[in-house]
């Protein structure tokens, strides 16, 4: 990962920067958890000097600005690939790149060093916002418009440039529209705190259940084409079923999120209805990514060529995204999606498993396979196979997210019994679920298995740091050996 | 709005039952779907075809069990119901386009693939 | 390419026309929807508390009054009654006092970061307790927390409590002192009030049950 030597477009060298960066906020994002989960088991760790409200703010933005780092990389790593031309304004694309990252550079050096400011609106402007996930201060906002501007214009006029728009990019080109609009949603202040959550949830849930899941799936479609050489018009046929099926589904699914924050009784039905449709396309996009693996594995043993996978560590990682969507996003969502459950669910360590689970298996999981796919342009590498590491880092993350997320539902499912069903909620109520046995260790399993996930992490930076290396100079080797 | 959901009271020990039906009912369904698509496709046997069936039978079971548990009313278990009849159709549907789409842009004859054509 | 198996089912026009209809189509209800839930969130105004009209949202000087979570039969679940007139801090604020105060109190919740340890209407991080029904908490109204903080209404002691939390621990588990001032604290009880009096459907469930179920000591240590 450390050199773009290969790569013929500025575009793709710029993409290689965002991931490099994203590879260290996914660092700095498991760094941030494994002291909140310290906290949760030994809550004197160091109390008053970094608080859990400031690991956990480090925490969740770490994870939202890596991956749209990593997503943002994706978009210029395939620009060239999909429209046959470099992007139109690259120069003003690698200047964003270094505003943006400078301005996340001062934005976690404040939530780390002044951490909170007074009741006034200069607190929003320059510390934080104080809304999670959004946390981000006034004046970072609207840098990142400003940058994400840039960066539409990069794609759009690049696209609009291309002799032939496949559907790809068509789909990439208006998801990107929505999803980089949808941002202004959550860029006023209110007094109303249901009017702000309302809002809030707009970005929130039509990113990461809407405009993500397509984006993720327009991803899939290009690295499906990419890696296994999969037939081109079957894959856009197949994502735009998708985009019917998420979009139809993920659009009114937000009615889940407004069951309880002071909104209208009929959100419930309107939420049940669309979030128990949501799990559909994941099924379809379950199978189709198994489909096409095994159809072209076919096609590759009838044709004496061995494996089809031009790239098995991203192969590994896209497989992994479709299992993890589904079991993440999908049955750890439905769950507890219904109303009739949700008011018992809502704001338990449920949502934490889920998160955790949802997260990593939707996007996580992809995103890397997307580093591997740069790291293969970069080394110029025909057929990219798997090292040690990389096998070692594939088990250890998986094993460890999944690890994670079965110890908080075991600690939400007891939350849910102790705390809401018997004792309705409140002060008391809350401290009696945290204290009892069965929250306790599904706790100190969670610091467990966080370890585990960090230690795959290690192993997943240090691989992608040297496969390159490693898996072009074999190549260089066998093809010297066969001349 | 008069409203269609009417939120009961649950006891403790009635939730083990509805996580783990709302798991089965997305368990089975994928393994409805697996199933049937896999063995039209021939990477798995076709007498399995009928496990396939038996799955989504225990998925509607397991979704009618659910809306007892959560006491939906009674209408809504009958939409439920016609939303599993929907869903036996889903991998057949999911065969079908998957084959036409494979004859109308990957046509390829017995034994020889377009991509080792394109490599020769 | 053979043209007579060409199905609409697998033509790629047709799925990117279906796939732009749906989207609109959702997109358009979602905008509906949104346009009556703006009517029925937005803050009901000092009249509509004088006149006795139910807001789901009421306004600020809604601190005016006192307020209870009670089962509605109707409803099928507990929802905010607000009843009589009484004091908060020992005066009555007036509807620009009220809102000025709600107005500081909900800017100090985000700048100091409330969300990331508590929940708010159930949102947030799940370190802390969920705040939405904070002010009717059996711990501020049974004696406890004014005993501790030696105040003699409860407002008071929250008031106290915020400003110097470590001082006043309960569990192991404590919050950080944040550096809240006494009119940062004042307005943060005013906040906490006002959400309790937002109708979330019955959210949390059984929460006016909660002191009773204590009582019984099933769980109590």
């Amino acid at each position: 990962m450390l050199i773009n030597g290969q790569l013929k477009y500025e575009s793709q060298k710029l993409a290689m920067n965002y991931f490099r960066v994203a590879l260290v906020l996914f660092g700095a994002q498991l760094l941030m958890g494994l002291i909140a989960a310290i906290q949760f088991l030994y809550p004197g760790f160091l109390f008053e000097l970094f608080d859990f409200s400031v690991a956990r703010m480090v925490h969740i933005n770490a994870l939202v600005v890596w991956m749209l780092y990593a997503m943002i990389g994706s978009v210029y790593y395939m620009i060239p690939d999909e429209t046959g031309h470099e992007a139109v304004g690259i120069a003003l694309g690698k200047l964003a790149f270094w505003i943006l990252t400078a301005a996340v550079a001062v934005v976690v050096l404040v939530y780390i060093f002044i951490q909170v400011g007074s009741g006034s609106e200069s607190t929003i402007w320059f510390i934080n916002e104080g809304r999670e996930y959004l946390e981000a201060p006034r004046w970072a906002d609207i840098g990142i418009v400003a940058v994400v501007l840039v960066f539409y214009y990069n794609v759009f006029f690049t696209y609009l440039k291309s002799e032939k728009k496949t559907g790809i990019m068509t789909v990439m080109v208006a998801n990107l529209f929505a999803l980089a609009g949808l941002y202004l949603c959550g860029m006023f202040f209110t007094d109303n705190i249901s009017m702000d959550q309302y809002w809030w949830w707009w970005v929130i849930h039509l990113w990461v259940e809407a405009t993500w899941e397509v984006f993720v799936g327009t991803l899939a479609a290009y690295a499906l084409i990419k890696i296994l050489d999969a037939k081109r018009e079957i894959v856009e046929m197949w994502l735009w079923i998708e985009v019917l099926m998420l979009f139809g589904s993920g659009i009114l699914g937000l009615g889940h999120h407004y069951f309880w924050i002071g909104t209208p009784e009929y959100w419930w039905e309107i939420g049940a209805l669309f979030s128990a449709l949501e799990p559909v396309p994941l099924v379809a996009m379950f199978v189709h990514v198994l489909y096409d693996w095994g159809k072209e594995q076919g096609h590759a043993e009838a044709g004496g060529a061995g494996t089809a996978v031009k790239n098995s560590p991203a192969m590994a990682w896209i497989a992994s995204n479709a299992f993890g969507n589904f079991l993440g996003a999908g049955i750890w969502g439905f769950f507890h999606t219904l109303p009739q459950v949700n008011i018992y669910t809502h704001g338990t360590q449920f949502t934490a498993a889920h998160g955790h689970l949802a997260f990593f298996g939707a996007y996580a999981t992809i995103l890397i396979g997307m580093m591997y796919l740069g790291v293969q342009g970069a080394y110029g590498i025909k057929k990219m196979t798997m090292t040690f590491k990389t096998k070692m880092s594939l088990f250890l993350i998986i094993f460890g997210v999944l690890g994670m997320a079965v110890a908080l539902t075991i600690a939400g499912y007891e939350q849910v019994l102790v705390e809401r069903a018997d004792l309705g909620g409140g002060w008391d109520a809350f401290f009696i679920a945290q204290e009892l046995p069965w929250y306790v260790q599904a706790q100190a399993w969670r610091l467990v298995m966080g370890i585990v996930t960090l230690v795959g992490f290690v192993y997943l930076a240090w691989d992608l740091l040297t496969i390159g290396q490693e898996v072009s100079q074999k190549e260089s080797e066998s093809v010297a050996a066969a001349a | 709005m008069e409203s269609v959901i009417h939120m009961p009271q649950l006891a403790p020990d009635e939730f083990l039952g509805i996580f783990v039906m709302a798991t089965l009912v997305l368990v089975f369904g994928v393994g409805y779907a697996a199933l049937i698509t896999l063995s039209k496709m021939g990477f798995v046997p076709k007498k399995w075809q009928p496990f396939g069936y038996f799955f989504w039978i225990l998925q509607a079971y397991s979704l009618y069990d659910l809306a007892q548990r959560v006491q939906s009313n009674p209408f809504t278990t009958k939409v439920l119901m016609v939303a599993m009849v929907i869903y036996l159709f889903a991998p057949h549907l999911y065969f079908y386009l998957i084959e036409e789409s494979e004859n109308r842009y990957d046509p390829v004859e017995d034994g020889q693939t377009t991509k080792s054509l394109k490599e020769a | 390419m053979s043209k007579k198996s060409a199905s609409v089912w697998t033509s790629i026009p047709f799925w990117r026309r279906s796939a732009a209809w749906v989207t609109g189509v959702a997109t358009v209800l979602l905008i509906w929807l949104t346009f009556d839930t703006m009517g029925q969130i937005s803050m009901g105004s000092d009249e509509d508390l004088k006149n006795g009209i139910t807001k789901r949202i009421p306004a600020a000087s809604v601190i005016n009054y006192h307020i209870d979570y009670q089962f509605d039969d109707k409803r099928g679940h507990e929802v905010p009654v607000i009843g009589e007139k009484e004091t908060f801090f020992g005066k009555e604020w007036s509807a620009e006092e009220a809102a000025k105060l709600l107005h500081l109190g909900k800017l100090t919740s985000q700048a100091k970061n409330c969300m990331n340890c508590h929940t708010l209407l159930g949102n947030g991080a799940y370190y802390a307790p969920d705040l939405t029904k904070a002010w009717l908490d059996p711990k501020w109204n049974d004696g406890t927390m004014t005993g501790i903080t030696g105040k003699a209404s409860k407002e008071e002691a929250m008031a106290e409590f915020l400003m110097h939390p470590s001082q006043y621990p309960t569990h192991a588990r404590m919050m950080p002192n944040l550096g809240i001032t006494k009119e940062e604290a004042v307005a943060l009880v005013a906040f906490l009030k006002h959400m309790s009096a937002i109708d979330t459907n019955g959210f949390p469930r059984n929460f006016s049950q909660s002191a009773k179920r204590l009582e019984g000591g099933t769980h109590a240590h």
